[in-house]
């Protein structure tokens, strides 16, 4: 993990109130970079206002820069989203363990991700990393629901991927494109069909806890990757924690750090 | 080059007045990948009661103007998984390391002091009657200068390692507060811990906290805590050490200028992983640009005169 000040490469606006933006980075943090991990992105740290840096899942990468997509829900994701070519940025990072590679690529397909709403961007990190580095997404298939037409992001980056065998199913809550409904309804259909699947999913919480019943009641396995308020990063402020099972404990239970323990977990060991 | 020595209690010399603030710095060795925390005058450990504690359910941190609220309710590992696993590695790393304590009742925080007295590895205790979080957090000694006195006459008796009190400024009289536990036997004063504070979110109409209200920290309570340290340096003749939103070395030097011996830096190192050993660099410039030879000659300095 590195620390280190950059700049706004490019922004683009992806609807309304979503942007992607591209920052430069050193060639060591590219390196570092992986699907699910995340960094820490501030703007000017001598103005106070806002005060914490913010966490952004790393969407996509390449040598020396990286793309993350920002929605506005506040103070800190607006001042982020009106940033310009040249703008200057404060980024902490890669942090956080992200997806567990050796399942990510695991040669036992099918692979189901699901993503909600601007889970797209922790979720789409391993599509384009399997885009940049020309592996085959075969037998890898993508959930990815949003609340209307507008809010789902990076379609044409996502259809580029079905050239390397990615399928694509979309819906929407409003029925605006694809189905209307929920991304778990599209999960629950699939996985029966074939249970052996595994499932990567990132979104909000009601989501996950969705994707959490579908996987018992097949009894299949699966990481979700949490979006925790955390003010540090890096495990010390434990703003983030999140309650999992534990075996150690005597309640069965403890609390995992979001942030260096996660943010994806075993679907079954986190306790909403 | 100035001399940036400074003695926060009796006989304890730390090499520069720069500390962590209780709750912000980890076990310490959480920093260790960013910069080599030996540089620091101390570090103060998130505070440790006797058993393990899970902290608050619910939201617990969500940011404000110019500063952010926390909840989480003094989670921690327990003073014994401290000392096996937490405190040798601090020692491998050469941290000055000082203790955070707090307990239930007065007999928890005399049995923390006596299980940590003459340890090797500890320089000192921060004794934390002032946590806003939690009823048992100590706040409930902070806010009454004879409890609090008591407290650190029991705390006293069982060790005999500098002590240092941690005030809180949610108080209508803090040099009354600080009086007390100076009369009581405390050998230091840091201030402040956390204004009590809320947030909510209109449109759903609720509290954002899972506890409702939390403490307040962050560059918008310096102000508060620069006139806390003022008027407490002025009245007691033990060291203060000055906390509340120091984000630089010169947020850290006007602390210093109202009388504090030494600084602790909080949420700012959660923004920044490296701004205490930054703050270090930017006071040793500073003082250095100055001409100031002994950082004790800067000390309490401040004129009279308004500008």
């Amino acid at each position: 993990m590195y620390l280190f000040n950059t700049e706004i490469v490019c922004n683009q606006k992806l609807s309304p109130n979503i942007f992607r933006l591209r920052l430069k980075a050193t060639k060591d943090f590219c390196r570092e970079a992986a699907p699910g991990k995340f960094v820490m992105l501030g703007t000017d740290d001598s103005l106070f206002d806002p005060l914490l840096r913010r966490p952004f899942g790393i969407c996509r990468w390449g040598e020396d820069w990286f793309e993350v997509v920002i929605k506005i829900v506040g103070k800190g994701s607006c001042q982020l989203s009106r940033l310009e070519s040249g703008g200057a940025v404060a980024i902490h990072g890669p942090l956080g363990n992200g997806y567990p590679k050796d399942q990510l690529e695991s040669v036992q397909k099918p692979l189901f991700l699901v993503a909600g709403g601007m889970g797209i961007a922790s979720i789409a990190s391993h599509i384009f990393s399997a885009l940049d580095s020309k592996q085959s997404l075969a037998g890898t298939f993508l959930f990815y629901g949003a609340a209307s037409y507008s809010e789902l992001i990076l379609r044409n980056e996502l259809t580029a991927a079905t050239a390397i065998g990615l399928h694509i199913h979309t819906i929407t809550d409003d029925g605006s494109c694809g189905r209307q409904g929920l991304v778990t309804q599209l999960l629950a259909t699939e996985l029966q069909n074939q249970p052996q699947g595994r499932v990567f999913a990132c979104g909000p919480e009601p989501m996950l806890k969705s994707v959490q019943n579908v996987l018992q009641k097949v009894g299949s396995e699966g990481y979700i990757s949490l979006e925790n308020r955390m003010a540090c990063g890096f495990g010390v402020c434990l703003g983030c924690v999140q309650t999992v099972l534990s075996e150690d404990s005597k309640s069965g239970v403890e609390t995992a750090k979001v942030c260096t323990q996660g943010p994806v977990f075993p679907a079954q060991e986190v306790v909403f | 080059m100035v001399d940036l020595k400074v003695e926060i209690a009796p006989g304890v010399i730390l090499k520069n007045p720069v500390l962590t603030a209780s709750g912000t710095f980890g076990y310490g060795r959480e920093y260790a990948p960013y910069f080599d925390i030996s540089k620091l005058g101390a570090i103060i450990t998130k505070g440790l009661s006797l058993q393990p504690k899970t902290g608050n359910p619910g939201v617990r941190i969500t940011e404000t103007a110019c500063g952010m609220l926390n909840a989480i309710g003094l989670e921690n590992i327990g003073v014994e998984r401290f000392l096996a696993d937490e405190l040798p590695i601090l020692r491998k790393l050469k941290a000055v390391v000082i203790v955070n304590i707090f307990g239930n009742n007065q007999s928890d925080y005399a049995a923390l002091a006596a299980k940590l007295d003459g340890i090797a590895g500890i320089t000192a205790l921060e004794i934390n009657i002032s946590c806003p979080n939690v009823k048992a957090g100590g706040i409930q000694f902070g806010t009454d200068p004879q409890a609090a006195a008591k407290l650190v006459a029991a705390v006293r008796k069982e060790t005999s390692l500098p002590l240092i009190t941690k005030l809180s400024p949610n108080v209508s009289d803090i040099v009354a507060v600080a009086k007390a536990v100076e009369e009581a036997g405390s050998d230091s004063l840091s201030l402040i811990n956390t204004l009590l504070g809320m947030a909510i979110d209109l449109d759903q109409k609720r509290p954002i906290l899972g506890n409702v209200t939390g403490g307040l920290s962050g560059p918008a309570i310096k102000p508060v805590a620069l006139r806390m340290v003022y008027q407490v340096a002025q009245a007691v003749s033990i060291p203060v050490i000055g906390i509340g939103g120091i984000v630089s070395a010169r947020d850290a030097l006007e602390f210093l200028l109202a009388g504090a011996t030494a600084i602790e830096v909080g949420t700012a190192s959660f923004i920044n992983p490296q701004t205490a050993s930054k703050i270090v660099e930017g006071i040793e410039n500073y003082l250095d640009d100055q001409g100031c030879d002994r950082i004790t000659d800067f000390i309490g300095s401040l004129e009279k005169n308004p500008i």
